[in-house]
């Protein structure tokens, strides 16, 4: 049994189709690329799956539980942390505040305990900030903790959303379009982590439009064309593939 | 009784829509809750008081250089306060900003024509007319015909001019119109300017109609002109009418049947049942951002 | 604790040159400058004994804690109330009629005004928290309108325009409180326990989920945040604080009247958390001394007085958004 199932998954926006049909298995440890041309319906893809579109008909299944339509803050609940296509740090908050704030469903503090247990609230604090900055180093981030997140680089700023993300202790972790926008230094510090990510045993879904980047990362691709899911196969296969060269040619021509 | 109750109401939903109509297409291009729009028509209305009552004037002469000066004083607010937040400030920072417009213009006029009541002279002679077996009042008549009408030619000017037809383009989409070669700010002056030119034609039919003008009225007439447009739908001329009307007829059903001491409390109590049933307003379409 | 010891080694461990961090050097400062904040809080009234300085100290300590309170909506969770104002009325009014109607004693009244506060705040959060950012600000106007012209209207009740008068002097564990004096220190209690509450609010989990929704409401959505839970839970913080500050008012002033919680005084305390500075706890009481002692500086021009507050409005929120002590509050 998959970590991620979803079966027969169908989004349309006003009569357009934008997910038809998609089933998918994603077992755990694997880094799944999701690649498509413009349109095909990859952002769609990881909205549904994290509860920020709800599927117009079928379901989707984590860890072996019924996710289908529950909302976004539940999803990532259950172990499903993500970034963003067009980058959305906390930009006027610090950069140890944003992994703090990624750290949300791990920090078990309510209301009413800051006030009525504080030393055991503080503690937890405490320990969060220490894995925090544990996140931080990981990414060379951690001797910048106090500026302004806006104040970083545009690659530092896509790790420290990604660190943002894994601070939730995902079991599935999904980057939409991470290496977009960025410098081709950028793209190798940014490679050299997610290879790190994957040698601690995470599992990722990764949608991107560079090919080089994500044939020399993922286990396996998933091209997905007008909402449908075209090709499954491992990337030498995905690669030499005439169609989904096709497809891709075929969409040009049409520019 | 019924019947006269609703032709008020249609006549005072004339006259919102008016007033509705600038606020909406502002809020529908730059989602600015503009404070100030309240104040703009009031100042208007009260210049027209004066030249009226003090000064003698011509009833349309006073109208036309009132409506002008309050179209320029909008296109004064939105070059002086509004131009420099259009860029992607935080939303609420313009808010505020416009809240600071509306106090300050609101003080101006304080300082000339103060708070209180003021008698505004009857610009249409008080006749009863007989329409289809019911007595209607002229006054009532003649302020809903001019209504319509400058509504009509509006809507003309919408589709038809040149200049029209670019604020309905920024309206869809201001960085596509930006590309496309529309001027932006010149046109958001012009969205102003008319916006208030209108707001103040329905602030004096009001007054007339009513006899009666004061300062308190201003910030009444904002929360009125976005009541009213978030009911009918956002940045449309249609959306403007219905909301316009359902709040002119039901305002005046209510302080007849019920009371009119909590006409504006029920008022209030429609608009938030209106944003949890529908926020999106009867004629809104449910916008959808992308992520 | 020696855990603690090895995590603060750690930290100074990867703390580069560059960036200048909490260290003990600034925690130290601040802890001095608080210390320094309440010797003079707690002594200034022994050197301020005219009644009508003592008198404004007063009012800036009931605007403190309103916008204390504000600022944690405003400053922090990014939402623009218009509606405060009705939240202070109720604190004032509860507390007012409780306590002349039912002859109960002050604790008790505050306690049941912040209560009533938090029920209606929660009638009024509960479908805010659905609706978009602007929708929100009609919400609170539209709700503190009703407030008002009730207060107004419904005369066997409030009073009408002409309030309720009377307001008996207030007794805490049985001591009477008469002076100026004495109300001011019994407010500046309330305004510690006001400051003490937020900060441990503001810095926790819930705090910085407050920040995320200001940020990016999605991207918190997708951090595990309930928002709209989180919205509400800002707002009936806000709202409970608030109304402790009316019913101080009440009590100080011994009248109430509908005057007293107009639109004009949200914006006011609007104006006070921005010139300071939104989204920092401190920013705000800075903002909430310049503007009281500028109004009281021109009070010779009151006809001009929303002249001034609209204008100083417009200025900071032009040339500088983040308030004269803010530091960033918002995208830019």
């Amino acid at each position: 049994m998959g970590l991620l199932e979803t079966r027969n998954l169908v989004k349309s926006f006003g009569g357009v189709m934008a997910i038809n049909d998609i089933t998918l298995d994603l077992e755990e440890g694997d880094i799944l690329g999701v690649i498509g041309p413009n349109g095909s319906g990859k952002s769609t893809f990881i909205n549904l799956l994290t509860g920020i579109y709800r599927p117009d008909q079928g379901a989707i299944r984590f860890g072996g539980h019924d996710i289908t339509g529950l909302p976004a803050h539940q999803v990532t609940r259950r172990g499903i942390a993500r970034t963003f296509q067009n980058l959305r740090v906390f930009s006027n908050v610090s950069v140890l505040v944003n992994i703090l704030i990624g750290q949300h469903t791990q920090i078990q503090n309510r209301l009413y305990h800051l006030f009525l247990t504080p030393l055991a609230a503080r503690k937890r604090e405490k320990a969060a900030e220490k894995k925090a900055l544990g996140l931080l180093k990981m990414a060379n981030l951690a001797d910048r903790r106090d500026e302004l997140a806006k104040s970083l680089p545009y690659g530092e700023q896509r790790l420290l959303e990604i660190c943002r993300a894994l601070a939730s202790n995902p079991r599935l972790l999904m980057l939409d379009e991470p290496c977009a926008g960025m410098n081709p230094n950028e793209m190798d510090t940014l490679a050299d982590f997610i290879r790190e990510l994957r040698a601690k045993g995470h599992t990722i879904l990764i949608i991107e439009h560079n090919m080089p980047f994500i044939m020399s990362l993922a286990d396996r691709i998933v091209v997905l064309d007008a909402g449908r899911k075209f090709k499954d196969g491992p990337p030498e296969q995905i690669q030499n593939d005439p169609e989904v060269q096709d497809i891709y040619l075929g969409k040009e021509d049409d520019i | 009784m019924l019947y006269e109750v609703l032709m008020i109401g249609v006549m005072v939903g004339a006259i919102y829509t008016l007033i509705t109509i600038g606020y909406s297409m502002v809020y529908g291009v730059l989602k600015l809750m503009n404070f100030a729009h309240g104040d703009v028509y009031i100042f208007g209305t009260l210049m027209t008081y004066t030249l009226l009552a003090k000064n003698q004037w011509h009833p349309a002469l006073a109208i036309l250089l009132a409506a002008v000066a309050g179209g320029l004083l909008a296109a004064l607010v939105e070059i002086v306060a509004y131009r420099r937040l259009r860029a992607a400030q935080h939303r609420m920072i313009s808010m505020i900003t416009a809240l600071g417009a509306a106090y300050v213009i609101q003080n101006l006029s304080e300082l000339r024509w103060g708070n209180q009541v003021l008698p505004f002279p009857s610009l249409f002679p008080s006749k009863q007319l007989m329409v289809m077996g019911h007595a209607v009042s002229l006054t009532h008549l003649v302020t809903l015909v001019i209504a319509v009408g400058v509504i009509a030619v509006f809507n003309i000017f919408l589709k038809r001019h040149k200049m029209g037809k670019a604020i309905l383009c920024v309206s869809e989409d201001i960085s596509t119109s930006s590309l496309m070669g529309i001027p932006i700010n010149r046109t958001m002056s012009t969205v102003y300017f008319l916006g208030g030119v209108l707001g103040v034609i329905g602030g004096v039919l009001y007054s007339s109609s009513y006899g009666a003008v004061s300062l308190g009225m201003g910030f009444r007439g904002t929360v009125i002109a976005f009541t009213a447009a978030v009911i009918g739908g956002i940045g449309s001329l249609g959306g403007a009418m219905i909301g316009g009307m359902i709040l002119g007829i039901s305002e005046n059903i209510i302080s007849v049947y019920v009371s009119s001491t909590f006409r504006d409390p029920i008022t209030f109590l429609i608009l938030i049942a209106i944003l949890l049933i529908k926020p999106t307003g009867i004629m809104g379409k449910v916008e959808q951002g992308k992520v | 604790m020696p855990e603690g010891t090895v995590h603060e080694a750690e930290v100074h461990a990867v703390l580069s040159a560059r960036s200048k961090p909490r260290s003990n050097g600034t925690i130290k400062k601040k802890v001095v400058g608080l210390s320094a904040a309440l010797v003079i809080a707690l002594v200034l009234p022994q050197v301020v004994t005219n009644t009508y300085w003592l008198g404004l100290l007063n009012f800036l300590i009931i605007y403190s804690i309103l916008c204390l309170s504000l600022n944690l909506i405003l400053g922090f969770t990014g939402l623009l109330s218009l509606g405060h104002a009705a939240f202070y009325g109720i604190g004032a009014y509860t507390t007012a009629i409780l306590m002349t109607r039912y002859h109960v004693g002050f604790l008790p009244a505050m306690l049941a005004s912040a209560m009533l506060a938090l029920v209606f705040s929660l009638f009024l959060g509960i479908p805010a928290s659905k609706v978009r950012g602007d929708y929100f600000t009609l919400l609170t106007i539209a709700f503190g309108e009703i407030f008002r012209l009730i207060a107004q209207a419904w005369i066997g009740f409030t009073g009408g325009a002409m309030g309720i008068v009377g307001i008996p002097i207030p007794k805490v564990f049985g001591m009477p409180i008469r002076t100026e004096t004495q109300f001011y220190y019994l407010g500046l209690i309330l305004l510690a326990i006001t400051f003490v509450c937020l900060t441990i609010i503001v810095q926790s989990r819930i705090g910085r989920a407050l920040i995320a929704i200001r940020e990016d409401e999605l991207a918190a959505k997708s951090m595990g945040i309930n928002t709209p839970w989180y919205i509400i839970m800002a707002f009936t913080i806000g709202s409970f604080f608030a109304a402790v500050a009316g019913s101080f008012l009440a009590v100080y002033q011994t009248t109430v009247t509908p005057s007293n919680f107009r639109l004009e005084e949200s914006c006011l305390m609007i104006i006070m958390v921005i010139v300071g500075g939104m989204g920092n706890l401190w920013a705000p009481l800075a903002g909430v001394l310049i503007m009281t002692l500028a109004t009281e500086m021109f009070r010779s021009l009151a006809e001009y007085r929303m002249l001034i507050i609209g204008g100083i409005m417009m200025l900071v929120l032009l040339f500088r958004p983040q308030g004269i002590f803010g530091s960033s509050a918002f995208k830019d």
